[in-house]
């Protein structure tokens, strides 16, 4: 039996709820253009700061706000799935004789359709607004690679805390640990602006090298931005590492469900 | 009809479940022939969609073992899906998917070939008579509907065991009935179903053999006719003013052992048959006591539940 298949036709039940269930993926939309847009006019002074690296607040801004949206793409079908655990439809899935993995490979495509078409509507509003890809389409692509990269372990996680949970318990901590996650990091501040703890948490936060990779190429005029193999490899890095963490919680929280 | 346990569709043995402290099926033995209606009668809370669940590979057992198709649920669940449809209680269908839709989702997750796929899910929908709906969205079907989507879903792979878990829970009668009728087809085409169900009516018309499960017991399993037969005696069910009921009770008393009925009535099991409900009458006019109605029924499954647990389904649902 394909898992190919079966993980498939699971995105395109996902994918049809879209445009039949549009407020369900709304909010992954309008994150990113909210935070785009309110951030960068409300912290525009922030790039007067002597050795910013970026004189563009909505070029700072943009990444962070893609990469939220991104990540509610992933935990917005975690959400899905605990309305399927709790209404019975997910025991349809369990009940087929289609590989598990298909159960997890499924939901996978459908947050990177997603991604990508949030990526479709965010960029050009935010190119409209401002925002100049200055490393051209290698930056473009690198902030896909991140987006994609964040749908993915926010899938993940989302999954794995909808099988443990089963209830809508989960969605509260898949909203609260994606916040935390992305504003533990250099999201605001450039690194070398911020003391403290919080440095030293935003140092070690992989999440934040995740957005060096997404900022690629829109920040040039920085010393650690620039577009490089020395900011991508880290990133790329932290999006493999975490992923797969994040992917095996949800198998493992998959084959709990059956216990 | 029998088999031996080896071929037997569905086989239960020491079946068990916990949920913590609290034991939801508790040691089961259970044996389904091939080509037989069986079916699982109980209480909300019995235990029947707990044992359905892990006959159907969605829970692992606490204890035992269970053998469906020929195969352990526990170390084969695969095998076992590949053979067995199941619907289970709640109608669990996407509303906003089409009716086509689902079962060309279903036809995949079970490894239908492309090619067949369309013809498949055409036969199915005019064989449960949705051809004209199928391409609605499920959240425009009444419950009816539902159920009847539920069910082809269920045989998009043609399964050799059919598991119904409660299938006509808040349908109406012509639903119910209509239901019924497929189910009696499905079976005459050599399907073993295995049905749950809480109605007695629907365990009698439907099923050839039937376990009463209550508190995750089996505390009766056998044909309807020949479980009835074994609780022997007629019931009178008398309805007196409250405060004969003592009365009322004493002279039951004399005519047969008291059974359990519905709240403000009294019952006794007839021991000598329903010629002698005159001098029951007689009896409890000589006593003074006001009878409001009398009435006498035939042994009926809820008797035969009534024996067994000491409670009455009917009563319970009321």
């Amino acid at each position: 039996m394909s898992t190919m298949r079966s993980a498939g036709q699971i995105s395109l039940r996902n994918l049809r709820a879209i445009p039949r269930l549009p407020s369900a993926f709304f909010p992954a939309l309008l994150m990113p253009i909210f935070t785009m847009i309110a951030f960068s006019g409300t912290f525009y002074a922030v790039t007067k700061i002597p050795g910013f690296p970026t004189d563009r607040s909505i070029n700072w801004y943009m990444p962070i706000g893609v990469l939220f949206g991104s990540s509610f793409s992933g935990i917005g079908i975690g959400f899905t799935t605990i309305r399927d655990i709790e209404t019975g439809f997910y025991d349809r899935l369990r009940m087929s004789p289609a590989p598990r993995n298909a159960l997890i490979i499924g939901p996978l495509f459908t947050a990177w359709m997603r991604t990508v078409i949030l990526n479709l509507i965010v960029v050009p509003i935010g190119v409209a607004l401002g925002v100049r890809f200055e490393g051209g389409i290698l930056a473009v692509l690198s902030l896909l690679a991140a987006s994609l990269g964040m749908s993915t372990l926010s899938l993940g996680w989302g999954l794995g805390l909808a099988y443990r949970f089963r209830d809508m318990r989960a969605a509260a901590i898949m909203q609260l640990s994606i916040f935390i996650g992305l504003y533990l990091t250099s999201a605001q501040m450039p690194l070398e602006f911020i003391d403290g703890w919080l440095h030293h948490v935003a140092t070690y936060n992989p999440i934040t090298y995740i957005l060096y990779l997404a900022r690629q190429g829109l920040v040039l005029d920085g010393t650690s931005h620039d577009m490089s193999w020395s900011n991508t490899w880290p990133g790329l890095l932290a999006i493999v590492v975490l992923s797969g963490l994040a992917l095996a919680f949800a198998r493992r929280g998959l084959d709990k469900l059956d216990k | 009809m029998t088999n031996s346990p080896s071929n037997s569709p569905i086989l239960a043995e020491n079946l068990t479940r916990h949920f913590g402290e609290v034991k939801a099926v508790d040691g089961i033995d259970m044996q389904v022939n091939a080509g037989e209606i069986f079916g699982f009668l109980g209480p909300n809370g019995a235990g029947k969609s707990t044992a359905v669940r892990m006959l159907t590979t969605l829970l692992r057992p606490t204890a035992g073992r269970a053998i469906v198709a020929g195969f352990d649920v526990a170390t084969h669940p695969d095998e076992v899906r590949r053979r067995i449809g199941v619907a289970l209680q709640d109608a669990a269908i996407d509303p906003l998917m089409t009716g086509s839709e689902l079962l060309q989702l279903q036809a995949v997750l079970y490894g239908i070939p492309s090619s067949q796929t369309k013809s498949r899910t055409a036969e199915l929908l005019e064989r449960v008579g949705l051809t004209a709906a199928g391409d609605r969205r499920v959240g425009t079907y009444s419950g009816g509907m539902r159920r009847r989507l539920d069910l082809a879903l269920s045989l998009i792979h043609q399964p050799t065991v059919l598991f119904l878990d409660e299938p006509t829970t808040g349908l109406d009668p012509m639903s119910r009935l209509t239901l019924w009728e497929e189910v009696r087809r499905l079976n005459r085409e050599g399907t073993t179903v295995l049905l749950t169900t809480q109605y007695l009516e629907e365990a009698d018309q439907l099923a050839d053999r039937i376990a009463i499960i209550d508190k995750g017991k089996i505390v009766r399993e056998g044909k309807p006719q020949d479980l009835k037969a074994e609780v022997g005696f007629p019931t009178l069910i008398v309805n007196v003013q409250k405060d004969h009921q003592d009365a009322a009770r004493s002279v039951l008393l004399q005519f047969g052992e008291l059974r359990p009925t519905a709240e403000g009535t009294l019952g006794v099991g007839l021991r000598d048959g329903a010629q002698v409900v005159t001098d029951v009458v007689r009896k409890l006019d000589e006593a003074h006591v006001h009878l409001i109605h009398l009435e006498i029924n035939e042994p009926s499954l809820d008797d035969v539940f009534a024996d067994a647990t000491g409670h009455r389904l009917e009563g319970d649902k009321s």
